[in-house]
C-alpha cells in the first residue's frame, strides 16, 4: 500500500496545527444572533480566542470570560458562572442565547455546570428575568480531550440538541457547513438557491464580512436564530458537510427526530460539489438546474487552462481540519497533483473508519503519509529529511515553514490572518474549485518568478 | 434566589496614614500663595517628566522621595555634593535632572536665598510625599511585599 | 473624588471607582480609579491571563530558549505568533512553540513521566538550542505536576541543558499581571547568579522590562553601545537565557516598563544593591533625558549628548512637520498597561494631540497614577475597561484616533474611529528618535486617510465631490494649515527605510573601546 496513515512518533507537540475544544465551541457559538457565550475558566481562553477569530475575520464580536481566579480555582468557581450571566443579561438586553464553554480548568476542578444552569432556570431567570427568553446552555469542552474540531462539533450538537423540537414537517433542508468561512456560506447558499432549495444554515456567518457604515451602525455577529435552530426537528433532511465538525448534530438529530442525515462529502472541487448537488437532488427532489451546469463549466474551463500544464504533479502538503484537508488532497488528485503529506492535528478515533481515507489508501499510486495527531515540526522535520514538494496548503500558523523552507503556500483553513480577505472566498462549490485552482496557479507562478525557475514559460499562455 | 455578591474589593488600607494625610494637607494650606503656586509648577514638572516618585510601595516612594529631593535642594543651592554609593549615585542623576530644569522653567529661583530654596524645597518635598504617599489612594502602597 | 459612571455600568456598582476625569486641580490624591481588582464576570473585559502576562509577554521574547507549555496545546497555539516581538536570531523563538499535549488520560494519572518525555524530546528536535523554559498551566497547576522536580531530573541527566520552570497558571491573578509578577520573582530566585559573565565595559547596565517590539530593543541597545555600555542582559526582548543569568553583575538597571519588570530591578536592588533607573524610551525629550541620565551614572554624559545631538538634528524636522499636522487632533490612549504613561505627555508634547482617554487593561493603581499625573485636564481614565464602556467613551469622546489591540481597533473601525495597534505598533519601531517619527507617522496616515474620508460619506444622502478622482493625505491635512508651514523648507515628511532595524543588525559594536583597554 502506497499511502499510511499513521499518528506522529513524538509524544510533545512543536507547532501545533490545531488549538483547543473551547475555540470550537466560541467559533460555533458567534454563528448564533443574539448569543454571547461565557467561557467558564480563565480569561486568556477567552481573550486569545477572540483574538485569534478576529484576525481572521478582521472583525470583532462578543464572547465572555467567567474571569476564573485563583480563589475560584481553589474553592470552585460556580458562582463566576452565576455572576456573568446576571452581568452579561443585565448589560445586553438582546441577548437571549448564553452557551456556557468548559474549560480544562473548570472541567479538572469538577464545577457542575449543568447543576447551575439549573439553579440559576429556577432562581435568577424565574426571578429577575421572568419576562425574558433566556437559554443557558452548558458545552463541555475540556481542552484536554479532543481539538478545536471536535469541540466545534460538539457545540453544534449541543445547539441543536437544546433547540431542536418537533412541530410541523417543514420542506427545508438542514445544512450543517462545519468550520468554514463567510465567502463559503455565500457560495454554499448561492448553491441551494440555484437548487430552489430552502435550507437553515448552521452557521449563518456570511454577515462577519460586515460593512463599515456612515451612519456607523454595522456589528458583525452570526444570524442562525433560535426559530433556526427550533426548526431542525422538522426538517425533511439534513446534510452536515463535514464529518468532524456538525457531523454528530446531523447524527442526533436523525436518531431524535427521525431527520434523514447525509453526511459529507465536503464540496471541494468539482467532484465533491457534484456529489453534495446529487444529495441535496435526492433529499429534496428538486433537479440540478441547468444554470448550474453552466457554472460548474466555467469552472471546469478555468481548471482545464491550468490542470495538465501547470498543476500536473506538482507534490503538495496539506494541513489543517481533517474535513478540509481530505477535501482539499481529493480535489488536489482530480487536479493531477500529487499530495504527498497529509496533516490532521488531532488524533480521531474516526480517522481509520472514515471511507475518504480508505480510498485513499487503496488507491494512491505514490507515496503517500497521511499523519494523525501531527504537529508543524512533522512537516518541516520532512522537508528538512527530503520531503520535496512545490506547494503547502495550510493556515497561517504554518506561514514559517513556507517562508523558511522557500516553498509557495496558498493559505486555506483557520486562521489565516497573514493574507488579505481570505475569509471572503469560498473554498467550497464551483467557485470554491475555481478559486482553488486559480490561486493555486498564482501562489506557483509567483514563486517560479522570484526564483526564476523557467518564469520565461508564462510569457506565451 | 441566588444572591449575587460582586465581590470586588481590596484588603488594603487606605489612605496609607489618613492622620499624615490630614497634617499635610493642613501644612500645604498655611502655605503664602506664591509659595504654592512656585510648589505648583514643580510639583508639575515631577509629574509629567520623571518617574522615580512611583515606586511601587509606600516606604520606597518615601525613600526615593527623600534621597533624590534632598540631593536636589543640595545642588540649587550650589552646595557641593559627590555621590558615594550606587544608590546615591542614581539618586544624584535625577537631582540634577530635576535641579537644571527647574533652574530653565523656574526663573525666581535665582533671586531666592539658600535658606528660602532650602524651606521651598521641602515644602516640594511634603507636597511629593503627600500627593504619592500618605495622601495617595494606591491601595497597594502598603502591601507588605513587591 | 470625580468618578465617572457610564450608562451602560450603572447597574453594576462595583464599576463605580473604575473610572475618573481629570478635572481642572484635580490630582492623584482626588482622582484615581481603583486598579488591579478581581474582574467583574461577564463584563466583555480585555484582560487576559497569568500564563499569558508570564510566557507570552515576559518568557518567549527570550530568543535561544525553547518555550515548553506544560498543558494542552491550547495555551500554546493561542499565545503564538500573536505579537511583533523580533530577535536577531532569525526569530527563533517568534517560530517555535512547544506544548506538552496534555490529554485526559494525564489528568488522570498525572503527566509528570511525559513531561520529561517532553523534555528531552523538545531537545532532541532542536539540537543548537540548550536552554528551556518551561510554563505552567491551570490543567497542570490543577493536578499538580511537580514540574521543577522534573526538570531538576532532567538538568541532572544532561548536564550541558538548563531548564527555568515558571509557576504561573492562568487563574492566578486578576490579569495578566499576576505572571509578571510570578516569573520576576521565579527568574531572580531560580536563575540570577547561576553564570558569570564577560565584562567588557567600564559600563554595564541591564535594561528591563523592554520586548523589542519591532525593533525597539535593537533601536535602544544601538545608542547604548555608542556610548560604550556594555548591555548585559535585556529583560527580556532580543534577550539570551545566559544573559539573563547574569543581570547580577550590572552597575545599573535601567527600566523601561515598570508595570512587568519592575519587580526584578526591585529585587536587584534589594539582593545586589544594583540601582534602579527608570527611563522612557519614548519621545525626543524624554530619551534624550534618559540617555543623560545614564550617561551621567557613569561620567560619560557627553557620549549621550552626542548621540541626542546628532539624532535631534536628524529626526527633529519630521517629527515638526506631523507636529504640525496633528495638532489638536483627539486621542484615545488605551494600551495594555506601561504605553499610558510612556506616551501620555509625551505625544501631546511633541506630537500636538490631545489625550482625551487613558485605560489600562491589566495594570496596576500605580501605573494609573502615572498615566493620570501625565495626561492633562478632562481626560478620562478608565481600569479595566470592557466592550460597552469602551463604545460609550468613544461615542462621548469622538476622537480622531485611537491607540489600542487589534481586537478593540475592529470594534473603534466600525463606527469610524482610526486605530493603530498600541501592543505591536503599525510599522515600527516607535522607540529611539526615528522610532517615534514613525509612530507619528503612523498617527497621521491613519488620521488623515483618504479611505477614512470616504468611510463616513453617505452616499444616498451627501453630496458626492466629483471635482477629483482622489484625495491625500496631504490634501486633507494641509487644508487648513498656514502657509508658512505648508510651505516650510524646514520641516519635511518622515525619510526613513521600511526596516531601520536591518541596518542596526549590520553595524559592529562596540564602537568604543573600555577604558581599561584603551589603557593597556
Amino acid at each position: 500500500m502506497n499511502c499510511e496513515l499513521k499518528p506522529k512518533d513524538r509524544i510533545g507537540t512543536i507547532n501545533p496545527i490545531f488549538t483547543c475544544q473551547p475555540c470550537g465551541a466560541q467559533y460555533a457559538s458567534i454563528g448564533i444572533e443574539d448569543c454571547i457565550g461565557i467561557v467558564h475558566g480563565g480569561q486568556g481562553c477567552v481573550m486569545f480566542v477572540r483574538l485569534l477569530i478576529s484576525q481572521h475575520l478582521k472583525e470583532s464580536f462578543e464572547i465572555a470570560s467567567s474571569s476564573v481566579h485563583e480563589d475560584g480555582a481553589v474553592f470552585g468557581a460556580l458562582d463566576r458562572v452565576e455572576e456573568a450571566v446576571d452581568v452579561l443579561l443585565m448589560r445586553y438586553p438582546n441577548v437571549k442565547v448564553v452557551p456556557i464553554i468548559t474549560t480544562c480548568s473548570t472541567e479538572v476542578i469538577g464545577d457542575d455546570v449543568d447543576g447551575v444552569v439549573t439553579k440559576l432556570q429556577d432562581e435568577l431567570l424565574s426571578v429577575k428575568y421572568p419576562d425574558r427568553e433566556v437559554h443557558l446552555i452548558p458545552i463541555h469542552t475540556p481542552s484536554f480531550v479532543g481539538s478545536m474540531v471536535t469541540g466545534y462539533d460538539v457545540a453544534v450538537r449541543d445547539f441543536v440538541k437544546y433547540f431542536s423540537k418537533k412541530d410541523k414537517p417543514s420542506f427545508k433542508l438542514n445544512l450543517i457547513t462545519g468550520w468554514v468561512n463567510p465567502g463559503d456560506v455565500k457560495e454554499l447558499k448561492h448553491l441551494l438557491a440555484e437548487m430552489q432549495v430552502d435550507a437553515t444554515v448552521l452557521f449563518e456567518i456570511e454577515s462577519f464580512d460586515s460593512p463599515l457604515m456612515p451612519d456607523k451602525s454595522a456589528v458583525s455577529h452570526g444570524s442562525t436564530t433560535i426559530q433556526d435552530l427550533v426548526g431542525t426537528a422538522d426538517a425533511q433532511g439534513t446534510i452536515a458537510l463535514n464529518r468532524y465538525e456538525g457531523g454528530q448534530a446531523a447524527k442526533w438529530l436523525q436518531t431524535r427526530w427521525d431527520v434523514p442525515a447525509i453526511i459529507g462529502p465536503t464540496p471541494i472541487g468539482i467532484r465533491n460539489t457534484d456529489t453534495f448537488l446529487r444529495n441535496v437532488k435526492e433529499m429534496t427532489g428538486k433537479p440540478i438546474p441547468e444554470s448550474l451546469v453552466r457554472e460548474r463549466g466555467i469552472a471546469i474551463d478555468a481548471i482545464t487552462d491550468l490542470a495538465h500544464m501547470f498543476l500536473a504533479d506538482k507534490r503538495v502538503a496539506i494541513y489543517g481540519n481533517p474535513d478540509l484537508v481530505i477535501g482539499l488532497a481529493e480535489f488536489c488528485l482530480d487536479l493531477e497533483m500529487k499530495p504527498k503529506l497529509l496533516l490532521l492535528g488531532d488524533e480521531n478515533a474516526g480517522y481509520a473508519d472514515d471511507p475518504r481515507i480508505a480510498a485513499l489508501k487503496e488507491n494512491v499510486d505514490y507515496p503517500m503519509e497521511i499523519v494523525t495527531n501531527a504537529d508543524l515540526f512533522e512537516l518541516e522535520d520532512r522537508i528538512k529529511n527530503g520531503l520535496e514538494l512545490d506547494l503547502i496548503l495550510g493556515h497561517s500558523k504554518g506561514r514559517f515553514v513556507a517562508i523558511d523552507n522557500n516553498i509557495p503556500m496558498l493559505r486555506v483553513g483557520f486562521p489565516t490572518y497573514d493574507r488579505a480577505g481570505m475569509y471572503r472566498h469560498p473554498v467550497v462549490g464551483y467557485a470554491g474549485a475555481t478559486w482553488l485552482a486559480e490561486q493555486m496557479a498564482n501562489v506557483i507562478f509567483t514563486d517560479m518568478e522570484y526564483k526564476k525557475n523557467k518564469e520565461w514559460i508564462l510569457n506565451v499562455w | 434566589m441566588t444572591k449575587i455578591t460582586h465581590s470586588v474589593v481590596s484588603d488594603h488600607p487606605f489612605p496609607n496614614d489618613a492622620a499624615a494625610a490630614d497634617a499635610a494637607l493642613a501644612a500645604w494650606e498655611a502655605l503664602d500663595d506664591v509659595t504654592r503656586d512656585r510648589v505648583d509648577v514643580m510639583v508639575d514638572w515631577i509629574m509629567k517628566y520623571c518617574l522615580w516618585q512611583f515606586h511601587s510601595r509606600a516606604w520606597d516612594r518615601t525613600r526615593q522621595n527623600a534621597g533624590i529631593l534632598s540631593i536636589t535642594a543640595t545642588l540649587l543651592c550650589d552646595e557641593p555634593y559627590t555621590p558615594q554609593t550606587p544608590d546615591e549615585k542614581v539618586y544624584w542623576v535625577d537631582a540634577v535632572t530635576l535641579a537644571r530644569n527647574y533652574r530653565k522653567i523656574c526663573p525666581w529661583l535665582a533671586d531666592m536665598s539658600k535658606d528660602e530654596i532650602k524651606s521651598l524645597v521641602t515644602a516640594l518635598h511634603a507636597r511629593i510625599e503627600y500627593l504619592t504617599v500618605t495622601g495617595s489612594l494606591n491601595e497597594e502602597l502598603t502591601d507588605q511585599h513587591y | 473624588m470625580p468618578y465617572h459612571e457610564f450608562d451602560c455600568s450603572k447597574c453594576l456598582p462595583e464599576r463605580q471607582k473604575h473610572a475618573v476625569v481629570k478635572g481642572a486641580g484635580d490630582n492623584l490624591t482626588t482622582a484615581l480609579p481603583l486598579g488591579y481588582l478581581n474582574t467583574i464576570p461577564g463584563s466583555i473585559s480585555e484582560r487576559g491571563c497569568a500564563y499569558c502576562g508570564a510566557k507570552h509577554v515576559i518568557g518567549t521574547p527570550m530568543k535561544d530558549v525553547i518555550h515548553m507549555s506544560h498543558g494542552p496545546v491550547g495555551c500554546t497555539y493561542d499565545t503564538w505568533q500573536t505579537k511583533r516581538y523580533i530577535s536577531d536570531n532569525n526569530n527563533f523563538q517568534l517560530k517555535y512553540t512547544f506544548a506538552t499535549d496534555v490529554r485526559e488520560k494525564h489528568i488522570v494519572f498525572g503527566a509528570e513521566a511525559m513531561l520529561k518525555q517532553n523534555i528531552i524530546e523538545a531537545f532532541k528536535a532542536c539540537p543548537d538550542i540548550k536552554r528551556m523554559t518551561i510554563y505552567q498551566t491551570c490543567a497542570t497547576a490543577l493536578i499538580g505536576d511537580d514540574i521543577n522536580a522534573v526538570a531538576q531530573e532532567v538538568m541532572d541527566e544532561m548536564p550541558d541543558v538548563d531548564i527555568f520552570v515558571c509557576n504561573s497558571p492562568g487563574f492566578g491573578g486578576p490579569s495578566q499581571s499576576g505572571g509578571h509578577h510570578k516569573i520576576n520573582i521565579a527568574w531572580i530566585n531560580d536563575k540570577v547568579g547561576t553564570v558569570e559573565p564577560e565584562i567588557t565595559s567600564d559600563y554595564v547596565i541591564n535594561y528591563v522590562g523592554e520586548y523589542n517590539i519591532q525593533g525597539d530593543q535593537e533601536v535602544m541597545l544601538d545608542y547604548f553601545t555608542r556610548m560604550g555600555i556594555q548591555v548585559l542582559s535585556t529583560f527580556t526582548g532580543n534577550g539570551t537565557y545566559d544573559g539573563l543569568r547574569a543581570m547580577h553583575r550590572a552597575h545599573l538597571n535601567v527600566l523601561e516598563c515598570a508595570r512587568s519588570a519592575e519587580y526584578i530591578c526591585n529585587e536587584l536592588r534589594a539582593r545586589y544593591g544594583i540601582p534602579r533607573l527608570d527611563i522612557d524610551g519614548f519621545g525626543f525629550e524624554p530619551l534624550a533625558q534618559s540617555l543623560r541620565k545614564i550617561g551621567m551614572f557613569f561620567g560619560i554624559e557627553d557620549r549621550a549628548e552626542a548621540i541626542i545631538a546628532e539624532e535631534t538634528a536628524r529626526w527633529k524636522p519630521e517629527l515638526d512637520w506631523y507636529k504640525e499636522r496633528l495638532k489638536g487632533k483627539k486621542v484615545c490612549l488605551w494600551p495594555g498597561g506601561s504605553k499610558l504613561w510612556h506616551w501620555a505627555h509625551a505625544i501631546e508634547e511633541e506630537m500636538g494631540v490631545k489625550v482625551v482617554s487613558v485605560y489600562t487593561k491589566f495594570g496596576h493603581q500605580g501605573d494609573m497614577e502615572k498615566g493620570i499625573a501625565r495626561c492633562g485636564e478632562d481626560a478620562l481614565a478608565i481600569d479595566d475597561p470592557n466592550e460597552l464602556e469602551g463604545l460609550e467613551a468613544m461615542e462621548r469622546l469622538k476622537p480622531d484616533v485611537i491607540f489600542t489591540g487589534k481586537r478593540p481597533g475592529e470594534v473603534a473601525k466600525k463606527i469610524g474611529v482610526p486605530y493603530l495597534n498600541a501592543h505591536a505598533y503599525h510599522n515600527g519601531p516607535w522607540k529611539g528618535w526615528e522610532g517615534w517619527v514613525r509612530f507619528a507617522r503612523d498617527i497621521y496616515n491613519a488620521i488623515y486617510s483618504p479611505i477614512h474620508q470616504l468611510a463616513l460619506v453617505d452616499i444616498s444622502k451627501d453630496e458626492i465631490a466629483t471635482d477629483r478622482g482622489f484625495l491625500t493625505q496631504r490634501l486633507l491635512s494641509d487644508r487648513t494649515l498656514a502657509e508658512e508651514i505648508r510651505t516650510s523648507t524646514r520641516l519635511r515628511e518622515y525619510t526613513g527605510t521600511y526596516d531601520p532595524i536591518a541596518a542596526l543588525r549590520k553595524k559592529n559594536p562596540p564602537y568604543f573601546t573600555p577604558m581599561a583597554a584603551a589603557a593597556e
